[in-house]
């Protein structure tokens, strides 16, 4: 008989844990070479669209320095941003979703497994592959463009923290907004709201340093500045000292709080869950 | 010892009350109404090591519900459930490492990924050793005869297929309990009877078994247990044959006769409660009769005094007809025969 957990102990429960986990991450992995086809479209569609964004501000900048940034600033943080924002990609909310309307979510329940942890997994899964083809991309349109300035002296510590968090908080925000599918049942417009929040107030399109002074304090302190912006900047020096260390504490209060609504949602969630079709 | 118990478990769904059309879903924005509907109503059930039961029931009965609220996947609205000692939806990973669950129309494999890496992953995720998982997996590729499968992806299978590897994924870890709601459900004769050979290993095993099934065959073959619900209730529970003594006791006894005429009359005279008919333009007689009223042998000699009998069967009731008759709601007319837990 199978050996219940109740009577496990904590160091073989979390060997356990680690490796059904990291069995996961590989599989989610592997799973997008199934996709690899609509993947590469969608790296496409992304690449053109940062190329054509380099375009842009070069123009712009040609003229000399706006609100801080220089050219080669500016290539730096649309590059570093670009890299960001090619991270929990739709691959994590697209499944989740389609398998809570179509009522697989059902399979996912009867699997030994937490189902929060169980989707981080998959996104670390998937992570390693964007991260990969956005280093490529970002480093052939730096080749492109002239170059990007090495990250800014004494925020290397700060960027590098900021980009290690990058990865769970854009998850959180995909997941909190995929779970709201329990309660819409539909995802299109949840998706379509959560984007265009994004790239609003992630930077990735526009510095927040752009934005009215009112609007760059509220977008400061959402947690989108965090999955572009902050460590954007944090690269090319447009953040030091007391106010780095600041919006890394905003960063990371984000990532947990994310967490752990995700956590909240999910038990409410399953509470009054209905499973569709059978 | 009880694997499953479940005392007066119930499960309301809220539904939203729409009306017709575009005004109603108008209204609906303004106005939310919704109806409660109780799928579960008020189940009480216990299971034991090493019995296979069918859980049986016209759509929208509440099996698929019950299900669900036995693996944890739903939270009940009331009652108390435990399965393995464990309350499902309250510790769900560990009731999820002592159960294998199968729903026939969902699958359990990674769609993109090789059956084999499926399998892999369900042995990670349960902790399973090398070894235990080498014995398990081969006997299930035997058992299933799946192992010219292992190595195309699950999106590649036909049905037939996909169920047995989704079996094998249900049963990987040797779970003492086993939960299939509608397993059979779209395939051909050939693949029901080698899954049924195959349940009934299971089960000979010492696997605990509860089956939802609209297939009858599923029920007579591997179960000897029939669960019967209806609107959310259990309307009854006993063993297979007790249900069919209970709600098909007719028998009917076909007669071919050697010439015509024969009185049809004189043989129903002799026979008060028994219906006879002509079959075969005169040539034979069909006798359906209560063999609590009447013996086999005291039909035969009714028969006989009439004509002379060449030849005869008797037609025993099959699980068939009990469901058939509780389907069109026969059943509910005789609430005094009911049996409960």
């Amino acid at each position: 008989m199978t050996a219940l957990a109740a009577g496990v102990a904590p160091a073989v429960g979390l060997r356990r844990a680690t490796r059904a986990y990291r069995a996961m991450s590989r599989a989610a992995f592997r799973s997008l070479v199934a996709y690899q086809t609509s993947f590469l479209f969608g790296l496409l569609a992304t690449t053109l669209a940062a190329v054509a964004m380099l375009y842009l501000w070069r123009s712009v900048l040609a003229a000399g320095t706006v609100r801080g940034f220089d050219w080669p600033a500016m290539r730096a943080y649309l590059l570093v941003a670009f890299v960001a924002g090619s991270l929990v990609s739709s691959y994590v909310d697209y499944r989740m979703a389609g398998r809570i309307q179509q009522g697989d979510v059902a399979m996912d329940l009867v699997r030994p497994v937490d189902y929060q942890k169980s989707r981080f997994a998959e996104a670390l899964g998937f992570g390693v592959y964007e991260l990969g083809t956005g280093l490529v991309v970002a480093a052939a349109a730096a080749a492109l463009f002239g170059g990007v300035p090495a990250p800014a002296r004494g925020g290397v510590v700060p960027f590098a923290v900021s980009a290690v968090l990058v990865m769970p908080l854009r998850f959180g925000i995909v997941y909190v907004s995929a779970l709201v599918v329990f309660w819409t049942r539909n995802y299109v417009g949840v998706q379509s709201a959560r984007i265009a929040l994004v790239t609003l107030f992630s930077g990735g399109l526009v510095p927040l340093a752009f934005f009215p002074g009112w609007l760059q304090g509220l977008a400061a302190a959402l947690p989108f500045a965090g999955m572009a912006s902050t460590p954007a900047l944090l690269y090319v020096g447009g953040l030091s000292g007391a106010a780095a260390w600041r919006a890394v504490a905003v960063q990371a209060a984000w990532t947990a709080g994310l967490w752990w609504l995700g956590r909240a949602m999910w038990r409410g969630a399953s509470r009054q869950l209905t499973v569709h079709g059978g | 010892m009880a694997r499953i118990e479940a005392d007066d478990l119930r499960k309301v769904f809220r539904r939203p009350d729409k009306g017709p059309g575009l005004a109603g879903s108008l209204r609906h924005l303004v106005e939310r109404r919704y109806t409660e509907k109780a799928a579960v109503d008020g189940i009480s059930l216990r299971v034991d090591a090493g019995e296979a039961v069918a859980y049986v029931g016209p759509n929208g009965a509440g099996k698929s519900t019950t299900i669900k609220l036995l693996t944890g996947i739903l939270v009940p609205t009331s009652g108390e459930v435990r399965v393995n000692g464990i309350v499902p939806h309250r510790h769900r990973i560990e009731n999820a490492r002592g159960v294998g669950v199968v729903f026939g129309q969902r699958t359990s494999l990674w769609w993109d990924l090789p059956v084999r890496d499926s399998f892999e992953l369900l042995r990670d995720m349960h902790g399973l050793g090398a070894a235990e998982y080498r014995e398990n997996l081969d006997r299930l590729v035997e058992m299933l005869q799946i192992g010219d499968l292992l190595d195309s992806t699950a999106r590649r299978l036909s049905l037939g297929q996909r169920m047995r590897c989704d079996l094998a994924a249900a049963l990987l870890h040797a779970p003492p309990i086993v939960y299939l709601d509608e397993p059979t459900i779209g395939l051909d004769i050939e693949v029901k009877d080698r899954l049924r050979t195959f349940l009934r290993q299971v089960v000979a095993g010492g696997t605990t078994l509860v089956l939802t099934t609209h297939d009858l065959g599923d029920i007579e073959d591997v179960c000897s247990r029939l669960v019967i619900i209806d609107q959310g209730r259990i309307v009854h529970d006993g063993g297979l044959r007790q249900v069919i003594e209970t709600y098909a006791r007719e028998r009917v006894m076909h007669a071919d006769l050697a010439s015509r005429p024969v009185s049809l009359s004189g043989v129903a005279a002799r026979l008060p409660g028994a219906t006879v008919t002509e079959e075969r333009d005169g040539l034979g007689v069909a006798v359906a009769f209560d063999p609590l009223a009447h013996t086999a042998a005291a039909v035969l000699s009714a028969l006989q005094q009439e004509a002379e009998v060449v030849d005869l069967r008797i037609e025993e009731p099959a699980i068939e007809d009990v469901v058939r008759r509780m389907y069109a709601g026969q059943l509910d007319a005789a609430p005094g025969e009911r049996t409960g837990t």
